[in-house]
């Protein structure tokens, strides 16, 4: 039985109990439960499960003749496969078998990636690594557009990240390019209405985003991303409502943005390199202080917004972080002459908030219970 | 033309097979254009790194020419991983060497040189140095073998026995077409 017919079923019996159901209703729901498929059942895990298999005995017996093989043999086996997993997807469709006709595209475009890398093997091609990566990630998107595949979306979105992180690797720098095939991949998601993969897109973004401080003004443009970060955040509380009447995803958008925020000054604080040696100059402290305490109150800002607009994601996210930089300050300021005020300081901080956030939650309890 | 959706999907999965297999085959025939109608150069290799020359199924190649005196930089300094350009020379039938490096498309080249399009990892300082070299890649420092041809080719790299023939279109691209020891074949590939 699956997780949500245990549920209901707790819930109908108390339902029952209450007299708001009689007899033939709950016969009729339970009737209803029962046609219903679930969309995860076995048959469909084990068929996936197959399906991956399948294809790992196809890579198996393929590499291990790979030399044996005459070149054209090859690219005509990488294409015929390719081919065949299309086709496949099509018949699976055509019969409703949207799941697995999912799988058979994700087959395919992971056999595209293979091919690339294979066909670079085989002609000794190295150029640049990372547009390999690129040329696959957009083949990715294609399908995902055309095949209207969340998995697919999925899968280009991990490779478009890959291709950033690479490139950045190499010396690219920001890296401004990732914008455009990243806004293609933000369209698709929309389009499809995919909740899932709008988050995935999103995170990307923040893959991009937040490490970007490192590769402008000499490394040290953190507060730029901080900022960005805050102005997002603020525009979601601001407009919220007028936001959530085109997309509902002014809750989302504020916990990334504070994510985001949050890890700009967190790197200013502990990992950027003018810290990274310890505290140094004199006026690291000051400057450790201004940012701590801004970190701080741009976490309770956040925690305070996340309970008034009931967003989950947004408090517990505000927690962690509250928690990791208490840690982290503490950690820093250990042998430091401030040592001891300052962590008095936060700490009583942090017991305040906890304080305000207890008696918030108490005064919503019985708000509701008097609703 | 109002299309069914069993229409539908098969022309949108259709166009999706062919645009990959299309991006396929322009990977191999770009590759054997090159190949096949490349001006041919033979550049020794060098051993790289020795722990790092053989990894996995494929040897890592270095050149003499992957390291370049700075000063030879003219015009604007490609950024960093930027395609640049190189231009290199011989004396008669000597070793090819670097004789300059531009951002963009080299104005002139000497009758006996040829351009390759290169990167660097590092950025090109702005004030370049009499004293410090740049390396550089051309994207011929990869060559896959069959497994367990990577330990001898090691050694022979190690003796500085061997060298590699490189074919080089007109837009600088390069092409590993051959290995040689000490001057013979001793792995080619079929273009097909």
């Amino acid at each position: 039985m699956s997780w949500y017919r245990t549920r209901v079923e707790r819930d109908l019996q108390r339902w029952r109990a209450a007299g708001w159901l009689d007899e033939r209703g709950l016969d009729a729901i339970r009737a209803d439960l029962a046609t219903r498929k679930s969309a995860f059942g076995v048959a469909s895990v084990f068929a996936v499960l197959g399906a991956i298999l399948f294809g790992f005995a196809v890579l198996s017996f393929v590499a291990a003749n790979w030399n044996a093989m005459p070149k054209l043999v090859r690219l005509l086996l990488l294409g015929g496969t390719l081919w065949t997993c299309y086709a496949a997807a099509g018949a699976l469709f055509i019969r409703k078998l949207d799941l697995f006709a999912h799988a058979a595209v994700l087959g395919g475009v992971a056999v595209y990636g293979a091919s690339i890398m294979l066909i670079a093997q085989m002609y000794h091609m190295e150029g640049n690594p990372p547009d390999a990566v690129l040329t696959w990630a957009l083949g990715v998107l294609l399908a995902a557009v055309l095949a209207r595949s969340g998995p697919a979306l999925a899968a280009g979105a991990v490779l478009l990240v890959t291709w950033s992180i690479w490139e950045r690797a190499l010396g690219s720098g920001a890296h401004w390019i990732f914008l455009v095939p990243w806004a293609v991949a933000a369209g698709i998601a929309l389009w499809l209405r995919w909740r899932p993969g709008l988050h995935l897109v999103a995170l990307s973004l923040l893959t991009w985003l937040i490490p970007l401080g490192h590769f402008m003004l000499g490394g040290h443009a953190h507060w730029l991303v901080a900022l960005i970060g805050l102005l997002v955040a603020v525009a979601c509380v601001a407009a919220g409502p007028a936001i959530d009447r085109h997309v509902p995803a002014s809750h989302a958008v504020f916990t990334y943005a504070v994510a985001t925020t949050f890890s700009a000054l967190y790197t200013m604080q502990f990992v950027d390199s003018n810290f990274l040696f310890g505290l140094r100059a004199p006026h690291a402290v000051g400057q450790l202080a201004i940012q701590a305490i801004l970190a701080l109150v741009l976490l309770i800002g956040a925690m305070a917004w996340a309970l008034m607009s009931e967003n989950r994601a947004a408090l517990w996210l505000a927690y962690a972080a509250f928690a990791l930089e208490i840690f982290s300050l503490y950690a820093r300021m250990l042998g430091t002459l401030l040592n001891t005020s300052l962590f008095f300081l936060l700490a009583a901080l942090l017991v305040s908030l906890l304080a305000w956030a207890a008696y918030r939650l108490h005064q919503r309890g019985i708000l509701g219970q008097a609703a | 033309m109002t299309l069914t959706p069993t229409r539908r999907i098969w022309l949108a999965l259709g166009i999706v097979a062919l645009a990959q297999t299309a991006v396929l085959a322009g990977m191999v025939i770009d590759r054997v254009r090159l190949l096949r109608t490349g001006r041919e150069i033979t550049l020794p290799v060098v051993p790289v790194d020795p722990r790092d020359f053989f990894r996995g199924e494929y040897v890592r190649l270095g050149y003499d020419v992957a390291r370049i005196p700075q000063q030879l930089l003219s015009g604007p300094a490609p950024a960093a991983n930027a395609p640049f350009y190189v231009v290199l020379d011989r004396t008669d039938a000597g070793p090819w060497h670097p004789v300059g490096v531009t951002r963009d498309w080299p104005d002139s080249v000497p009758a006996s040189g040829i351009v390759l399009k290169a990167r660097s990892s590092y950025p090109w300082p702005a004030a370049p140095s009499p004293t410090h070299t740049q390396w550089v890649r051309y994207g011929i420092e990869s060559y896959f073998v069959p497994q367990g041809q990577g330990p001898e080719l090691e050694t022979l790299a190690r003796e500085k026995k061997l060298s590699a023939v490189v074919a080089v279109d007109s837009r600088g691209n390069a092409a590993i077409k051959a290995l040689l020891v000490e001057g013979r074949d001793k792995l080619q590939d079929p273009l097909f």
